[in-house]
């Protein structure tokens, strides 16, 4: 009798005294109830995407008729998705090439040598963890004009770099801390230098530290918005995050079949590699948050 | 003695040791350089000049001039920035009162109810905190839009004129809580699944000790699971506190302050002085007021937290 209602409730096994399955399944359905509602919103750029706007002006809510795809073409010619697209990455693969690397090394020294100066120069690091971006926006503009690079894409990841760079020497050397010391201390008998224990050793074996950084560098810098905003000025460097809020503002929902292309574009990146990533993703968020 | 260790370190045989040291010094200078040079620059300079800035009147042309504490008392005396400050506090206050204990609901519930449908949830409810802020704004203007949007398309399927009536980011009272629904449905995930992590590593058997004395799930959450997970609850109460010093994307994208400056917020106001109305100072004032409320709730919650330990 026993044994049946465990069987039948969903997952009874903690708890078996009490009877569940009313309780349980209720809690379900909330919880199932609470994840549509984060779920449906983002289905329903899809609803209109494949309208005309004739068709979404008379009946914004129904079934699409056919997969028309030609919002998407007409969004990237009047939206000017390409060049968007193309600022975006450049932004992306530029925070990137300065964040992991500095990061990596910064992370690697103060895993590995430390010392009083370097524990110092940690905590200076550290401390920038903690620093909002808003609150220096106004220098960091001036500073970028100075060195003439506002309303330039370098503009934008050189200061995305600076407020990356510690969260990800925390997790390096969190990473580095870990790995076995005889491997090094193996390469250094057999003659090998700093340079490469660092660089064909410890790097290689740091690599799903690496390979983490790369896709939250990338998402991060993809979905900036108060940066770009600041320091970029002329449209044809308007990043793609840019390009899909100002066209909001135009149109506003009028031209919703066309802005939602748009937008889809704008976010399957993010999304896409969420799906593919989203245990790693989670973990080191989770990491970021304990150490803050 | 300093000389002893020169002439040791001179000695022939001693020669490579020495040489091994500078290269030690020579790469880790090189391996910090990148990362230290980054934050020097783009960090700290600027955090320096936000002060600096502060208590200046510049406005990016011509000379600045220094002018003590005038730009912090014209702030205090303007409607905007107390509005702004106004909605920050409100809105850490709401969202430590409605966002958190949401999450610790969900959290607790995702943990404590496991089958085959509750289990890939947790994925799902992170998915909004990953989506673009832009994206997010949009979505949300969308859901309140009077024409063809969610709200509206509602109400005039089902007749239900009284969703028709609502206006829900043109009316003032209402649009700071338009804006705070998106910010749920956008910010929960993060503390959902933070909150979980914590919840499930409560050990084991101190879940059977409670169910062998015949605790229920509910009593389970109320007197095990909240006081073993009270850190975690402080530092994501932290995370959301601070978060909304610095509130900028939804409110700005969604409403742009508006209406009047019901929906200002700090972000906002520094945004509007700063690169709108060209105040540099005044708007670095507003930086550093976002540092010093920030820097204030850091400390009292670590405060409260040692005091929690001592006691």
């Amino acid at each position: 009798m026993k044994t049946k209602t465990a069987k039948l409730s969903l997952g009874a096994e903690s708890f078996p005294h009490y009877r569940p399955k009313l309780k349980e399944i209720l809690v379900t359905f909330i919880l199932v109830l609470l994840a549509l509602t984060v779920i449906l919103p983002l289905i329903l750029p899809w609803m209109f995407v494949f309208k005309t706007r004739l068709e979404f002006a008379y009946n914004p809510w129904g079934w699409p008729t056919e997969l028309r795809w030609l919002n998407f073409v007409e969004a990237w010619k009047v939206i000017r998705i390409g060049q968007g697209l193309l600022n975006t990455l450049y932004v992306c693969l530029g925070a990137i090439v300065c964040t992991v690397p500095s990061a990596a090394m910064a992370g690697y020294v103060f895993a590995r040598y430390r010392s009083k100066v370097t524990e110092v120069l940690f905590y200076f690091i550290l401390a920038g963890y903690f620093v909002p971006v808003q609150m220096v926006l106004i220098p960091l503009y001036q500073l970028c004009g100075l060195m003439g690079i506002t309303d330039t894409l370098p503009g934008l990841f050189l200061p995305m770099t600076a407020f990356g760079i510690p969260f990800w020497t925390i997790i390096y050397r969190s990473f580095f801390v870990k790995l076995p010391n005889e491997l090094a201390e193996a390469a250094r008998i057999d003659g090998a230098g700093h340079t490469s224990i660092f660089v064909r050793i410890m790097l290689p074996l740091a690599k799903p530290a690496t390979v983490l950084a790369t896709l939250l560098v990338f998402m991060g810098s993809w979905s900036d918005y108060l940066l770009s905003l600041i320091m970029i000025n002329s449209a044809d460097r308007y990043t793609m995050q840019l390009r899909v809020s100002q066209f909001l503002n135009a149109y506003g929902a009028d031209h919703m079949p066309r802005y939602a292309a748009a937008a889809i574009i704008a976010a399957a990146p993010t999304v896409i590699l969420y799906m593919i990533g989203h245990r790693w993703i989670i973990q080191s968020t989770l990491a970021g948050a304990i150490k803050g | 003695m300093n000389m002893n260790v020169k002439a040791y370190a001179m000695m022939p045989g001693k020669k490579k040791m020495k040489t091994r040291d500078w290269n030690a010094l020579l790469f880790k200078s090189v391996l910090l350089l990148p990362a230290i040079l980054f934050l020097a620059v783009f960090m700290y300079y600027p955090i320096e000049e936000t002060f600096r800035l502060s208590m200046t009147r510049s406005t990016g042309l011509g000379p600045t001039q220094f002018i003590g504490f005038q730009n912090y008392v014209r702030l205090f005396q303007n409607e905007e920035f107390l509005m702004g400050l106004k909605n920050a506090l409100l809105w850490a206050f709401w969202s430590v009162c409605i966002q958190i204990p949401l999450a610790f609901f969900i959290a607790f519930s995702l943990s404590v109810y496991k089958n085959k449908i509750t289990k890939p949830l947790r994925v799902i409810y992170y998915l909004s905190n990953v989506l673009p802020s832009a994206i997010t704004a949009m979505l949300g203007k969308f859901m309140f839009a009077p024409r063809n949007g969610v709200m509206a398309t509602l109400s005039a399927k089902f007749k239900w004129e009284w969703l028709g009536k609502i206006d829900f980011l043109g009316n003032p009272d209402l649009a700071f809580w338009s804006i705070f629904a998106v910010a749920t449905w956008a910010y929960s995930g993060f503390y959902i699944v933070y909150l979980m992590a914590n919840i499930e590593q409560i050990p084991k058997d101190i879940q059977e000790a409670a169910q062998l004395d015949g605790a229920t799930r509910w009593q389970y959450a109320r007197f095990i699971v909240l006081p073993m997970t009270s850190y975690a609850l402080r530092i994501v109460s932290l995370l959301c506190i601070v978060g909304s010093m610095k509130l900028f994307d939804l409110p700005w994208l969604m409403t742009s302050g508006g209406p009047g400056y019901a929906t200002s917020t700090l972000g906002i106001v520094l945004y509007k002085n700063g690169f709108l109305n060209w105040q540099y100072g005044r708007g670095a004032a507003v930086g550093v007021i976002i540092f010093l409320l920030s820097l204030f709730f850091t400390i009292l919650q670590f405060s409260l937290q040692r005091k929690d330990r001592d006691a």
